[in-house]
């Protein structure tokens, strides 16, 4: 006997709803299992970099993170990528404000450095190699003012990321253009970009166009967004 | 006859009942066809950037390395060619840029970065991904200006979708029958989530 139209609206939809329920639930449960599996893994390079001590005592690898093998790109409105266009305005509590083109940059005293990277979003790299100049030698140069307490890391499309003076003036702060050994790709912000790799990496702004020092601090784009204004890693200062 | 007119009860004036649930419902259903479109746009976007750490939303990124077997001439132009037949590229580069030992030509998507002295040539592509960079543009509201209001609209009409969605079916299926149950459950995972993230 053919059932009639109302056993379909009845019987068999309400059938149909409770095997997707149930579905739904056991589907639910095994992804939460399989996410908690997923943070408890821990590979031995992680585990070695965990209780390596860098210089100032603190591990090589934050709470929380975990390991890459490669920096990977995290978006952000892409900038002009021509070098013959980039120009770095370095200005704001300074007595010598000044811009620079690249070639002008690459003038400057070039440092090499290997550091580690911490991204927000929970992944390091360790051992990146960088070169660049140091914020320090910029601001020198610039004649910072004794009324500047905080810098600002201006960027293209109007991004910011703001740094305390004396994190900004650390020997490992640095104006990039390489990374192991090649120029920046597009991806991480070619033709250069900031560096301050203590500081989670959002901090480090790609498409760098200028560094302003300021005597008050000035909140940037994420940090207005809900992110932490400080960013130390190993604080897990992720969030406002 | 004059007293019944006067009451307003009397049979020359007929009296409207508001079908509550009917209208919740049209609102329902309406509002949910025009939120189709952004739903898709935010949904997807809302999945390409939770998991930015495992790929590029808005790029293909790709690298290569070339040899061109030789060193790079002097003069840009004669570099410039040189490298571009050798690799077999015909498109016509935006800027050829030379400092020290690199000159880096430039595409509108693509770099080419050479070192002058080897002929090493690492060849590096960014192509847009183009419904999903778009939605992230949209969803990220990259644009600002005009885009806020039709975002704004965008979540005033969601606001709609689930208050009258709470409302428009009454009965053991309705918000006091299992409804209460899913209520109940979806608010309670963002408050569970926190407890548990936050202690």
């Amino acid at each position: 006997m053919k059932p009639s139209h109302a056993d379909h609206e009845v019987f068999i939809p309400s059938m149909q709803r409770r095997t997707f329920l149930r579905a739904l639930t056991a589907g639910t449960f095994v992804m939460a299992l399989g996410g908690g599996a997923y943070v408890l893994a821990d590979s031995e390079e992680e585990r070695r970099a965990r209780a390596t001590l860098r210089p100032d005592g603190r591990p090589r690898l934050p709470p929380g993170q975990y390991l890459l093998k490669r920096l990977r790109p995290m978006g952000g409105d892409p900038g002009d990528p021509s070098p013959g266009n980039w120009r770095l305005r370095v200005y704001g509590e300074v007595g010598s404000p000044f811009t620079l083109d690249l070639a002008g940059l690459l003038a400057m005293p070039q440092v090499e450095q290997e550091c580690d990277v911490h991204c927000v979003t929970k992944w390091s790299v360790l051992g990146a190699h960088f070169k660049g100049v140091r914020v320090a030698d910029l601001a020198a140069r610039a004649n910072v003012r004794t009324t500047a307490h905080h810098v600002v890391f201006e960027a293209a499309h109007g991004y910011t990321s703001n740094l305390l003076l004396r994190e900004a003036l650390a020997p490992s702060t640095l104006v990039t253009h390489e990374l192991d050994g090649a120029p920046l790709a597009r991806a991480h912000g070619a033709p250069v970009r900031a560096l301050a790799p203590d500081l989670y990496f959002w901090k480090s702004a790609k498409w760098l166009t200028g560094i302003r020092f300021t005597a008050d601090d000035e909140p940037g784009y994420w940090e207005t967004r809900g992110y932490h204004n400080h960013a130390d890693p190993w604080k897990e200062e992720r969030y406002g | 006859m004059g007293d019944e007119r006067a009451s307003g009860a009397g049979p020359g004036r007929k009296r409207y009942r508001i079908q509550w649930r009917a209208l919740l419902r049209a609102v329902h259903r309406d509002t949910g066809y025009a939120a189709v479109g952004l739903t898709f746009v935010y949904a997807i976007s809302g999945i390409a950037v939770n998991h930015i750490p495992a790929w590029d939303p808005n790029f293909t990124n790709t690298t290569a390395t070339r040899e061109l077997g030789a060193p790079v001439p002097d003069d840009d132009e004669e570099a410039k060619s040189l490298v571009l037949s050798r690799l077999g590229i015909r498109d016509a580069p935006k800027e050829a840029y030379r400092e020290g030992d690199r000159l880096e030509i430039l595409f509108e998507h693509r770099t080419l970065h050479v070192t002058v002295a080897t002929g090493h040539v690492v060849d590096e592509e960014q192509n847009p991904r183009f419904f999903i960079r778009a939605a992230n543009w949209l969803h990220l509201n990259r644009g600002k200006k005009g885009w806020t209001y039709f975002a704004d609209a965008y979540a005033a009409g969601l606001l709609a979708l689930a208050t009258s969605g709470l409302f428009m079916i009454s009965g053991r299926k309705g918000l006091f029958g299992r409804g209460i149950f899913f209520v109940t459950a979806g608010a309670a995972v963002p408050l569970v989530y926190l407890a548990l993230v936050r202690s």
